[in-house]
């Protein structure tokens, strides 16, 4: 229930959007757009995710406000998507909009106040971020590439993924999207037949075989038969107690820094 | 692509089996959604068996330009595989994968569609444009195309053809229903509506709160040539979680409904879910038809999986409830089922809250539309099964307020998939397989006479299983996410596997298996 709440505060107070608005179109939304669209916008069993990794070009953010609000008021020919016009008033579909909009908006919207230039230190240096990450092909192999996160991301996700136990990309909308590749990067034990242990985090499993990056960052793929032993732990390898290991400035200033990591994909491209 | 007549009329000779009856679908063919009528989606077909399953091989893989991650079966007749979507049809040479027509309606549409039928030589599709079309299968000519009765709307429901009818449903506000054409002219022959009129007696099961409905019919289901009758499934009441607004059972939402197929008034129904409040369609569950001993008389039955998390047998001359019982792990709404089918609702049956109520299992459901499977051979069912539990929450305490769900946030009730070989007249679980990465919804299985499993997962993994064992005797990487159903069918000598995956259809057959075509 603990995420939830912070799911909650991701999605209901997002920048740029009044949160009055934003929480009248959820109102909404939640009412009669959820059936088709899941919750959040992440995928029903009509409809497709209208956020996140599962949309299409069109759907996944790179439609104007007035674009979404045109899109709901007089539906999409051709798609399973009606009209609301005559349905809802004009304020609701105005909210539903602003509330996609929240949704869809991402850390690069609303960059930290702080100095990213002493962020960037941060980074490099006292946070050890780059023993797990690359910025610009800098760093290590073992956890995400960070080089675009401020677009990929909400502010709320990245500070949640600094300070808190648990956080999860889902956490993002689209809760219960299914994702390729997988997101997860959990920790994971592996021991081989020959004796041989290895650490790391998971990349992808199926029924036969196993994925993983050791924490030097080097791929390995083992057939789950030459395993002994193969344990994947819950939480994270990522410390999340950055807001005490560092001081108040620096965690501001590498807060700046990541929420401008990113470039804003160009609005009206599709694919 | 357009082929002239007399190319087609020369394959048609060249790689069409014997002719059947257009009645009912052959052996060796899949021509309606569900395989055969009674949605057993068993296979007589003996080419491929748990000996040499581990010689399957991609025959061809056929791209569906345009579309967005399939939820469609194929149907496959007379050696042509047809492939519908709303405003569109491509028909291929099952054998080889090559396009022989598209019938393409503008606009070009990737909302979900989940199938067709081909039917006395008539492949049906539904429109954009609120229109049901019938295209000559062999060349893609229209033969008739009939605004919708109702004026609105079909959902992406398989239409479902049968006794010189075609049966569609609809999905749009505010009420669901069902619709029946005839297959040879498109004329209207009958409606019948999941949600009652106010003259009607079901309404005082609504406390006079329709005006929302609900009941979509958005799969299609079975069809009992004995009984005469579709046995179709219907969706939620509406609004889907914030209930007090419609007290009562709120008939005939979550109802499995046998209707007339050729009056189409019910003569049955079983509602799976009296008053929902967590949009537990059971429209989603295949409405599994099949004979067997049960308390030691014959009897002619129905097994549903439904996405409440209860597996129902019942009676299919009349829908009466014979046993039922969950068939996942956790369950946190009900304690179980009364002698007459109804849930024993735990509490206040894990009512949506302000700050979010834990549901089991999810809203997602503990198993969705993708297809169970009854097999002759074993006289087992297998389902896909969803273990986990939601979060359903309401953003306010007025009466009618919106609503919403997410999967749990906690490891220990996420959600896993599973595929379950369960005993149909006891319930009880013969063996479970837990799927790896896979969490919602995923594909549908099929089963043959050999003793095997087509078990599908929802990341990609194509796995041929031992029906006794769950044993995996061959598996395959398709790449991309499976959310729809498998076929099989039979051609040249060759034994095929045909399922949708992300915008592509892959099929699978032996290697060296057949005369003809792609070896």
């Amino acid at each position: 229930m603990k995420r939830l709440a912070l799911i909650l505060a991701g999605i209901a107070f997002p920048a740029a959007a009044q949160p009055t608005l934003v929480e009248q179109g959820k109102a909404v939304y939640d009412r009669v757009c959820t059936a088709c669209h899941g919750a959040n916008g992440g995928a029903g069993d009509r409809a497709p995710a209208i956020v996140l990794a599962g949309a299409s070009g069109a759907l996944r953010g790179e439609r104007s406000q007035a674009q979404l609000v045109a899109i709901v008021r007089d539906g999409i020919p051709g798609t399973g998507m009606p009209a609301w016009k005559g349905r809802l008033s004009d304020d609701d579909i105005d909210h539903i909009g602003a509330y996609i909009g929240a949704l869809r908006g991402t850390a690069l919207d609303n960059p930290m106040r702080g100095d990213p230039v002493k962020g960037q230190a941060v980074f490099w240096g006292k946070g050890g971020c780059s023993s797990c990450h690359m910025i610009n092909g800098r760093g290590s192999a073992v956890g995400p590439d960070l080089g675009n996160i401020a677009a990929t991301r909400k502010t709320t996700a990245i500070h949640d993924a600094l300070t808190k136990d648990r956080h999860g990309v889902f956490g993002d909308g689209g809760v219960h999207l299914p994702m390729i590749p997988p997101m997860n990067y959990e920790p994971v034990t592996v021991v081989t037949k020959a004796g041989k242990t290895v650490e790391g985090v998971m990349r992808n499993q199926d029924h036969w075989s196993v994925q993983m990056v050791d924490m030097s960052g080097m791929l390995h793929s083992f057939d789950r038969a030459a395993l002994r032993d193969f344990t994947i732990r819950p939480g994270s390898v990522m410390p999340s107690d950055y807001d005490k290991r560092l001081s108040g400035e620096e965690f501001a200033d590498l807060m700046a820094f990541l929420t401008r990591q990113g470039i804003k994909p160009k609005s009206g491209d599709d694919e | 692509m357009r082929v002239r007549p007399a190319f087609l009329s020369i394959f048609l000779a060249a790689a069409a089996p014997a002719a059947q009856p257009a009645d009912s679908p052959a052996p060796g063919e899949w021509a309606v959604y569900p395989g055969s009528y009674n949605s057993q989606r068993f296979s007589s077909l003996k080419q491929v068996t748990p000996a040499n399953a581990a010689r399957l091989e991609v025959k061809w893989v056929y791209h569906v330009p345009g579309s967005l991650e399939l939820e469609m079966t194929p149907v496959v007749k007379d050696g042509v595989m047809y492939i519908a979507q709303f405003n569109r049809v491509d028909a291929i040479d099952a054998v080889t994968g090559n396009v022989i027509w598209r019938y393409q309606r503008p606009p070009a549409s990737n909302a979900a569609y989940r199938g067709t039928s081909v039917y006395a030589g008539k492949v049906f599709v539904a429109t954009t444009d609120n229109h049901l079309v019938a295209l000559d299968a062999r060349n893609g000519a229209v033969v008739w195309d009939v605004p919708t009765a109702s004026g609105r709307r079909l959902s992406g429901a398989p239409p479902f053809a049968a006794k010189g009818k075609v049966v569609v449903g609809i999905l749009d506000q505010p009420d669901g229903f069902i619709e029946a054409y005839d297959a040879a002219t498109g004329r209207h022959a009958w409606t019948w509506h999941a949600i009652p009129r106010p003259e009607d007696p079901e309404y005082k099961t609504w406390s006079g709160y329709t005006k929302e409905g609900g009941g979509a019919v958005w799969i299609s289901g079975s069809f009992d040539p004995e009984q005469n009758a579709i046995i179709w499934g219907t969706g939620q009441p509406n609004p889907p979680y914030s209930n007090e607004v419609r007290e009562g059972d709120n008939l005939y939402s979550d109802t499995i409904a046998a209707i007339d197929i050729d009056t189409g008034k019910l003569k049955w129904h079983f509602q799976t879910t009296p008053h929902d409040q967590h949009d537990w369609d059971a429209a989603s569950g295949s409405k599994v038809l099949f004979d067997a001993v049960y308390e030691g008389k014959p009897r002619k039955l129905l097994i549903q999986a439904d996405r409440n998390g209860f597996l129902y047998l019942l009676d299919r001359t009349n829908g009466q409830f014979l046993r039922g019982q969950s068939f996942i792990d956790d369950m946190n709404w009900a304690t179980g089922l009364s002698a007459e089918g109804r849930p024993i609702l735990k509490g206040d049956g894990a009512k949506p809250s302000l700050k979010g109520t834990l549901t089991c299992p999810s809203t997602a459901g503990a198993t969705n539309w993708p297809s169970a499977t009854y097999s002759q051979v074993t006289h087992w069912l297998y389902i896909h099964a969803i273990e986990g539990c939601g979060v359903n929450f309401r953003s306010s305490s007025t009466p009618g307020a919106g609503t919403s769900y997410i999967e749990s946030p906690d490891d220990k009730t996420k959600w896993v998939s599973h595929i379950r070989a369960i005993d149909p007249l006891t319930g009880k679980r013969i063996w479970d397989v837990t799927e790896v990465r896979s969490n919602h919804y995923g594909p549908g299985l099929l089963s043959t006479a050999t003793g095997l499993l087509f078990a599908p997962e929802q990341f990609g993994y194509i796995t041929m299983r031992d029906a006794r064992t769950g044993k995996d005797l061959w598996h395959f990487n398709t790449g991309d996410f499976i959310t729809a159903s498998p076929i099989t069918y039979q051609l040249n000598g060759q034994q095929y596997f045909a399922i949708a995956s992300g915008t592509n259809i892959f099929v699978f057959g032996l290697k060296h298996g057949g005369k003809g075509g792609a070896k």
